[in-house]
């Protein structure tokens, strides 16, 4: 394992040369509260606080002048790394004036001065196969900062599942933490993960950091053809931020005898994996609970390797701070077989209901429904109904009876895909898409997978990408009302097929009949800077039939959206489109014979909103050409309000990742990650025009 | 609406409403005009098969993380680049956990190949493998009209 660190400058050094805006910090154990202060406003978490709101009070950047903003600087992540990154998910954090972040396919670390981009220092561990083993390789979604109001520290898990402490002003390893800066988390797991350069997990979240607690989790290879349903178990662990000592650990997969191991029927807790917890933990400092969204067991879309519901897969789980203690928990789909991983932060939101002052948390979700707890009690705020869902017939799996509905909100996103979403714009392509989808299964949320067939190849379905992914929502902590993006058009074909001899232990993974069943890969898996040669792929054959009609995407607008969700009613307040309709669609001959669509919005699951004063703002996922624009992005301001648009600016790249907002002297900045296409990974800042 | 781009702003005056993309170059070559060879695309057809098909599907329909390299989306994603743009991103991106590891002339006939599958024409002479010679091409998503091929 090698460091590379470049240290030009400390931080207070380069800072006093380039800014005048160097503040104050705060004598306060934890994260730092947004606030504005001397011209500085803080981003100190990736969700701007540790409630998940990505919320800033900012307001300088307002419906008046929005489409007025202007690039003020770009930060280019190429350098970090052996090859440049086309997946750039991270956002930064801002700090009195700096801005640190992970980028690059070395996920290397810098602090760059706000005003200008200008790197002050990097960092990055060289950990060769071990992170070329990596189930999550690539940049990550970002680091976490603590100070006790002397030290500061930089904490971030390294490609190869390392957690590391930096100090903020140098970007040198603590000596205090760990050993030499390092906690190897592959180790003191509760459980043998055997090689530790091979021992399957990682992670791309960011740390958790509350008080001196830090909460990590873990992910793993991705479920569609897992090698074996035996792979690492996601325990939650929390460790000290000054020593690096582990504090406390939650068994995601219960251990004989803890609470929920019986729902693992014939002891499947002891031969099962995943059940992690990627997506970014939410903490209540008050009430000292951490709050845990629970991806899905092994595998994806067959668990009859795990009969039962399988607690504490696809829970909402708080535990205690301090000692990782269960408080309450609530499974939201039993038996998952659907690939419908937790995936979004909770929302801590204070909201009135029915005239009551509440402390809740709702949880947006890639099936289209917003839960909602109290989060104290962990009993649903409206209910949430155990409904009857349909058994599947695919030998060997084991069917809940029942999933929780919740009654209110409504849905929010598309989550079943049934004759009526099939795309209508005309007569004739409704029934090219009936005739398509013969080859098919419909049905609405829940429907199982299938036995891939030449009559019938799978279940279409909004599952794996669609509604609300890892980006997760977001929300304004004075009204009580959160916003969400989700895809409406991220659908796929599912079926199961046996996998050929050596592939995996699991009796059936996704495949398509007629096709060879290969090995699906993650998350930039295998694409890290320390990624080893390729192995020859099986031979080519005849594929299904795309799900897509003349050319159209198969199922009808909006592609994509942002819900506004009133918490308070558990109504939907406002929903728009978001995203320009794609060119193949606003360019197609019978497009343009009706006269054009109202906007589509995009296709995509790598968007998160941020929410300011005044505005909700995100960027678009795909490039379009339009008689406005030439090749590229729109980042959109909308009123929080209404929904209305108030202003749109351009960008030479396309959003993927969240946008995040902080002030240094005096100017409020929005950076926005980007990559896509012949575009790698770059942070771009805008501001208003101007010297001030 | 109002963009800050005063400059594109004024290319597109010179440039005028040509075709249907008024961003798009209207001088140069187009993918519409025939410029990979039949043989170049069955060549290119086993290195995919090969070295691509396993994560972006042997239908080139993409699978998990591996987005299509078929149909609109496609295409609209590359909408008025050039065929040097997207050669450059896949010879220094691809394989992802292995780029570079194929030859150029190998580049070129798996681009033949994405080419033919999203149905543009062949033509007589082969995609040439030099990145600054498929910088000339530009990619537009609608076929011109009256360029002929």
């Amino acid at each position: 394992m090698k460091i590379t660190a470049i240290l030009p400058l400390s931080v207070t050094a380069a800072l006093m040369l380039t800014t005048a805006a160097a503040a104050q910090t705060p004598a306060r154990e934890g994260t730092m509260a947004a606030r504005t202060t001397n011209g500085v406003a803080n981003w100190t978490t990736y969700n701007a606080d540790l409630k998940g709101s990505r919320y800033s009070p900012l307001d300088q950047v307002n419906a008046g002048n929005f489409s007025n903003l202007e690039i003020a600087w770009r930060f280019k992540t190429d350098i970090l790394g052996s090859r440049p990154e086309y997946k750039l998910e991270s956002t930064p954090l801002a700090v009195d004036g700096v801005i640190y972040t992970t980028g690059g396919t070395r996920r290397a670390v810098v602090a760059l001065n706000g005003a200008t981009g200008e790197l002050l220092w990097q960092f990055a561990l060289h950990e060769g196969k071990r992170s070329a083993e990596s189930p999550r390789a690539l940049s990550g979604r970002g680091l976490s900062y603590w100070t006790d109001g002397t030290k500061r520290r930089i904490l971030y898990v390294t490609i190869g599942y390392r957690l590391v402490s930096l100090d903020a002003d140098t970007g040198r390893p603590d000596p205090e933490f760990g050993e030499n800066g390092v906690i190897d988390l592959k180790k003191d797991f509760d459980q043998d993960l055997g090689d530790l350069d091979t021992g399957e997990v990682g992670v791309h979240s960011a740390p958790a950091v509350s008080g001196n607690t830090i909460i990590i989790g873990a992910a793993f290879r991705e479920g569609f053809t897992p090698r074996t349903h035996n792979n690492t178990k996601g325990y939650v662990r929390a460790f000290d931020v000054r020593t690096g000592k582990r504090m406390w650990t939650f068994h995601t997969v219960p251990k004989p005898g803890e609470f929920g191991y019986d729902t693992w029927l014939n002891k499947a807790a002891d031969v099962n994996g995943n059940t992690g917890v990627w997506t970014q933990v939410s903490v209540d400092e008050e009430l000292g609970l951490a709050y845990l969204a629970v991806e899905s067991a092994t595998s994806d879309f067959f668990g009859g390797k795990r009969p039962g519901n399988n607690l504490f897969a696809n829970s909402l789980v708080a535990v205690d701070l301090k000692t990782g203690e269960r408080k309450w928990h609530y499974q939201l789909i039993h038996h998952e077989i659907w690939d419908l991983d937790n995936s979004s932060a909770p929302l801590l939101m204070d909201v009135t209901v029915d005239g009551k002052p509440r402390k809740v948390v709702g949880l947006p979700s890639k099936q289209g429904f917003f839960y909602v707890f109290d989060r104290a009690t962990g009993m649903p705020v409206w209910p949430i109904k155990e409904t009857k869902v349909p058994k599947g017939n695919v030998p060997g799996e084991w069917y809940s009876p029942t999933q929780p509905i919740p009654s209110k909100p409504p849905v929010y996103a598309r989550n079943g895909v049934e004759e009526k979403d099939l795309i209508d714009f005309t007569p004739d392509l409704k029934k090219k898409a009936l005739e398509l989808t013969s080859k098919y299964v419909l049905g609405p949320v829940y429907t199982p997978p299938i036995i891939s067939t030449p009559e019938k190849f799978g279940v279409i379905n909004n599952w794996a990408q669609g509604g609300t992914n890892w980006p997760g929502g977001s929300f304004d902590p004075e009204t009580g009302i959160a916003y969400v993006y989700a895809c409406g058009a991220c659908i796929s074909s599912t079926g199961l097929l046996p996998p050929p001899a050596g592939l995996s232990d699991i009796p059936l993974v996704v495949g398509v009949a007629g096709q060879p069943v290969v090995m699906i890969k993650g998350p930039g898996e295998g694409a890290g800077a320390d990624s080893p040669a390729a192995a020859p792929a099986p031979g080519a054959g005849s594929g299904p039939p795309r799900l897509a009609v003349d050319g159209l995407p198969l199922v009808k607008p909006p592609y994509g959206t942002i819900s506004a969700i009133d918490v308070n009613s558990g109504t939907i307040k406002w929903q728009v489109a978001h995203g320009e309709t794609p060119d193949f669609v606003r360019n197609h001959p019978t497009i343009k014979a009706m006269g054009g669509i109202p906007r589509t919005g995009q296709a995509t699951y790598q968007i998160g909103t941020l929410v300011t004063k005044s505005l909700v703002i995100a960027g678009e996922n795909q490039f379009t050409t339009t008689p406005d624009h030439p090749r590229g992005a729109m980042l959109r301001a909308y009123d929080k309000q209404s929904g209305k648009e108030v202003g749109a600016v351009f960008m030479p790249s396309t959003q993927s990742g969240s946008p995040m907002t902080y002030m240094v002297g005096g100017k409020q900045y929005i950076i926005v990650p980007t990559s896509g296409g012949n575009a790698s990974g770059e942070f771009i800042a805008y501001a208003l025009p101007g010297k001030k | 609406m109002k963009f800050a781009l005063p400059l594109l702003f004024a290319a597109v005056g010179l440039a005028g409403a040509a075709g249907t993309s008024v961003w798009a170059q209207d001088a140069g070559k187009s993918v519409w005009q025939g410029i990979y060879t039949g043989e170049q695309a069955e060549r290119g057809s086993a290195v995919y098969a090969q070295r691509c098909g396993a994560c972006h599907g042997a239908a080139l329909n993409g699978t998990g993380e591996a987005p299509a390299l078929i149909g609109g989306e496609f295409v609209s994603h590359w909408d008025t680049m050039t065929v040097g743009d997207l050669y450059d991103r896949v010879r220094t991106t691809m394989p992802q956990n292995d780029p570079q590891s194929l030859t150029r002339e190998e580049y070129a006939d798996v681009l033949a190949f994405l080419l033919k599958n999203n149905g543009f024409p062949t033509g007589t002479q082969p995609l040439d493998k030099r990145s600054e010679v498929l910088a000339t091409i530009t990619i537009t998503a609608e076929k011109p009209t009256g360029t002929g091929g």
